[in-house]
């Protein structure tokens, strides 16, 4: 570890007069791994657009060891060495690793481009990354992890200096993420400053050196790791305490199944049987590939099943989402962005998307749909300017209040929740798991798919854990179970 | 303080894009008016209203199909061979003696028919819909050409050129009228039905539509027979017009008619739009071929400018997008 590589000091910016970013600091060393923490919209992601040119910052200064960085472009940003990978690559997946790797900066020769010598020093690049491929390979037979790693490699050949990775981890295994951690480890010894944002605390402690807080667009703290812990990096995140966990469930009622699937074949799982009781919530965990989506998609009738049965208040459900979603039984998509709510339309819109026949008597009143609108953005605390607003600028955690909060208004029978709670910031995490309680205490449901085990063993009455397309394990959650017995089924 | 400013700015991004049209038409309509005086003749006479509108009526009608279609992330090509075909179906029937009722009837169900044929091949057979309607838009057109021969069709009774001919209130013609109240039956669809709401949901995103309950193929065919209809509705009102029926009439439509719906603001990625706007886009168009008729330009000029306009109307209404980033 040495001196400091980038300073950023007293950043500020405003959108329409609301601040974002309000005197934000950052200081990243070379050669260490500088983990940035907090709640969605606390500011890292505008601090990090600062950094790479995306954003202009309103007032404040970034300076790269010393030298003061100014009017930043993204073009700019990328040929001072720093490098951003996101969640979303930036790879085009049908060219080869190597014409990826060489995108814009292509190796020629007189006149034209000089593949083998791109070829040869993108395998130099790729073995830096432990990537040991083909450098023709194209990039959409990729794994996710795979892809990442090409996108490091990018970077290197770069000569990146200050590298910050986006919930890197989001999508790994964990025998990827080990692999990626040890990537990070061998760029930190190469005196790369690693900006690395997450919200998954306990790898903070695995890869992390030091970290910066951020709360309100506002730095609120610069500690060392090793003189943190889990529960002072949260109380600095949130500003309050977290719940404890919930304990009994005096809602269940045994004797009343609502939905039965049996020896369900599809797509990547077979033979797939458990029930699901009035006021329950059963729990599906598993590794990516494990199956757990295919089931919630294809009890949904997003997906078609092979063989077996989905039997939904004692009928067989429907084939199709739109007639099951006419009998009660609602799908919360993980990707909320994609699936889950239209973002170029109004909150109000999205909010009366399924619900026009409820709304229509028979003609859609706008303010009958604008009462109901309203009354539901109060009841589920959803921060919004007003029913108006493009659902494109709610944080994450709105996002998926007012996709719960659709479904809510629909009155369905069961909720299946893929990743309620991915990419949601701690407090608004407690306030989901709040509102599907009360969906419990209203007589519904819940299968609740997840890969956050602690959301499992906090929520979940019972848990099936999926591995290979079939059900490995099925508990009930006792008390007794932990993550490790969990992750044990799983692998 | 600093709420309300953020509700100003929200309310100046929403309307801003009908801002600039309707200034845009205010600007087009002055510089019209000063230009004919110049010549020494007047623009802003009834007359010439009437006949602005008269002629922009058949391609505004069309243009209500090509916004639907536009507002759910597709395309149509086919209207324009929809009036040609529709017109030589027309016409054969009422040569062999159909009552004209009955042949409206037919034309119209031809459109819907053909309509529906595309919305399969698009929603179920997932083909893109502009391959769809290319091809449903050179089927059409050769279809008509084999219908008759190649050769138009005329000699129809007189009753026909009512339909188009006809003034209500002494003066006002016939085509205000359609205008008029297809304009507002489909506005007031789009904003009190369910049907009006599923659209846009199915252009802004077509997946969340699917997985908020809708049946996004059934929806779609709807949307495509619709697009038939008012084609359809076009090609009569063509056939009526001519009074014969040309089995190239419409050919170029189907583009004005897209032109008419971009001006008018309707997004061409979907889900975003004013249907009623899109007439304003089609009066502009009508209105500059007419003052340049005043002004006896040739035609060449009025299609550069009318290129010119379809370019700019877009330019002006990405303005925030330009300065966003």
């Amino acid at each position: 570890m040495s001196g400091e590589l980038l300073k950023m000091s007293n950043i500020s910016k405003s959108f329409f007069g609301v601040k974002v970013l309000d005197d934000a600091e950052l200081s990243v060393r070379s050669g260490e791994v500088h983990i940035l923490l907090g709640e969605n919209g606390a500011g890292k992601s505008s601090l990090i657009k600062v950094l790479s040119g995306a954003y202009r910052c309103d007032s404040g200064s970034i300076f790269l060891e010393g030298r003061p960085l100014a009017d930043m472009t993204p073009r700019k940003a990328l040929a001072e060495g720093i490098s951003v990978i996101y969640q979303e690559f930036n790879l085009l997946p049908e060219l080869p690793v190597y014409e990826n790797i060489f995108l814009g900066k292509e190796p020629a020769g007189r006149l034209f481009l000089d593949h083998k010598k791109a070829r040869e020093q993108a395998a130099h690049y790729m073995k830096k990354v432990g990537l040991e491929l083909d450098p023709s390979t194209l990039v959409r037979d990729l794994t996710v992890a795979q892809k990442q790693l090409v996108e490091i490699a990018k970077s290197i050949s770069n000569r990146v200096r200050i590298l910050v990775l986006d919930e890197p981890t989001a999508a790994l295994t964990d025998k990827e993420t080990g692999k990626l951690f040890e990537v990070i480890r061998e760029l930190r010894e190469e005196g790369i400053g690693i900006i690395y944002i997450s919200h998954r605390m306990r790898e903070f402690f695995e890869i992390g050196d030091r970290c910066t807080v951020m709360r309100d667009g506002r730095t609120v703290a610069q500690l060392d790791i090793r003189d943190t812990d889990e529960d002072e990096l949260t109380r600095l995140m949130v500003g309050r305490k977290v719940h404890a966990k919930r304990k009994g469930n005096p809602h269940l009622k045994q004797e009343q199944v609502l939905l039965r699937v049996d020896s369900l074949s599809c797509r990547n799982c077979s033979d797939i049987s458990f029930v699901l009781h009035r006021g329950e919530v059963l729990g599906i965990t598993g590794l990516i590939g494990s199956g757990k989506d295919e089931v919630a998609r294809c009890i949904m009738g997003i997906l078609k099943e092979n063989t077996g049965h989905v039997e939904f208040m004692g009928r067989e459900h429907a084939g199709t989402p739109e007639g099951n979603i006419g009998s009660g039984l609602v799908y919360l998509s993980d990707d909320r962005k994609d699936e889950g709510l239209i973002q170029m339309h109004s909150v109000r819109d999205n909010f009366a998307l399924p619900n026009l026949k409820r709304l229509a008597a028979p003609l859609l009143s706008r303010k009958r749909v604008e009462k109901a609108t309203k009354e539901y953005v109060e009841k589920l605390k959803i921060k919004t300017h007003s029913t108006e607003t493009e659902v494109q600028k709610l944080s994450g955690g709105n996002q998926q209040k007012l996709v719960i909060a659709k479904w809510l208004y629909s009155g369905a029978d069961v909720y299946i929740f893929n990743e309620p709670t991915r990419g949601i910031d701690v407090g608004a995490r407690e306030e989901i798991y709040e509102i599907m309680e009360e969906i419990l205490a209203g007589g519904a449901s819940i299968l609740m798919v997840t890969s956050d085990l602690q959301e499992l063993l906090q929520l979940s009455d019972r848990i099936l854990v999926m591995k290979d397309g079939r059900v490995r394990r099925e508990w009930n959650n006792n008390g007794t179970l932990d993550e490790q017995m969990i992750l044990a089924a799983a692998m | 303080m600093e709420y309300i400013l953020t509700g100003v700015r929200e309310f100046r991004q929403k309307n801003l894009g009908g801002m600039v049209l309707y200034l845009g038409v205010a600007a087009i309509f002055l510089a019209m008016t000063l230009i004919c005086q110049a010549y020494g003749k007047d623009f802003l006479t009834v007359t010439n209203i009437f006949n602005i509108i008269t002629q922009a009526s058949i391609v505004a009608i069309i243009a209500i199909g090509a916004s639907l279609i536009i507002l759910t992330g597709g395309i149509d090509l086919a209207p324009g061979s929809v009036v040609g075909f529709v017109g030589i179906v027309g016409g054969l029937a009422l040569k062999s003696g159909v009552p004209l009722w009955a042949v409206v009837l037919l034309c119209l169900a031809a459109g819907v028919i053909s309509g529906v044929i595309s919305g399969l091949f698009v929603s179920y057979g997932k083909v893109p819909a502009f391959i769809v309607t290319l091809g449903m838009m050179q089927i059409l057109r050769g279809g008509a050409m084999v219908l008759c021969g190649g050769i138009a069709v005329s000699g129809f009774p007189s009753e026909l050129k009512l339909l188009m001919n006809a003034k209500l209130f002494g003066r006002m013609p016939i085509s205000v009228f359609y205008v008029a109240v297809l304009y507002i039956a489909i506005c007031f669809v789009m904003k009190y039905t369910r049907f009006g709401r599923r659209v846009y949901a199915l252009g802004g995103n077509i997946k969340a539509a699917r997985l908020s309950g809708i049946a996004v193929n059934r929806e779609l065919i709807k949307v495509y027979a619709l697009g038939g209809l008012f084609a359809a509705i076009g090609g009569v009102m063509m056939l009526a017009r001519l009074s014969y029926a040309d089995p190239n009439a419409g050919s170029g439509y189907e583009m004005q008619a897209i032109a008419a719906a971009v001006i008018g603001g309707i997004s061409l990625s979907g889900g975003k739009g004013n249907i009623a706007n899109t007439l304003v886009g089609a009066l502009i168009l009508s209105m500059l071929t007419c003052g340049l008729q005043i002004m006896n330009m040739p035609t060449f000029y009025q299609s550069i400018i009318s290129g010119l306009v379809i370019v700019l109307a877009v330019f002006a209404d990405k303005h925030d997008e330009r300065h966003q980033e």
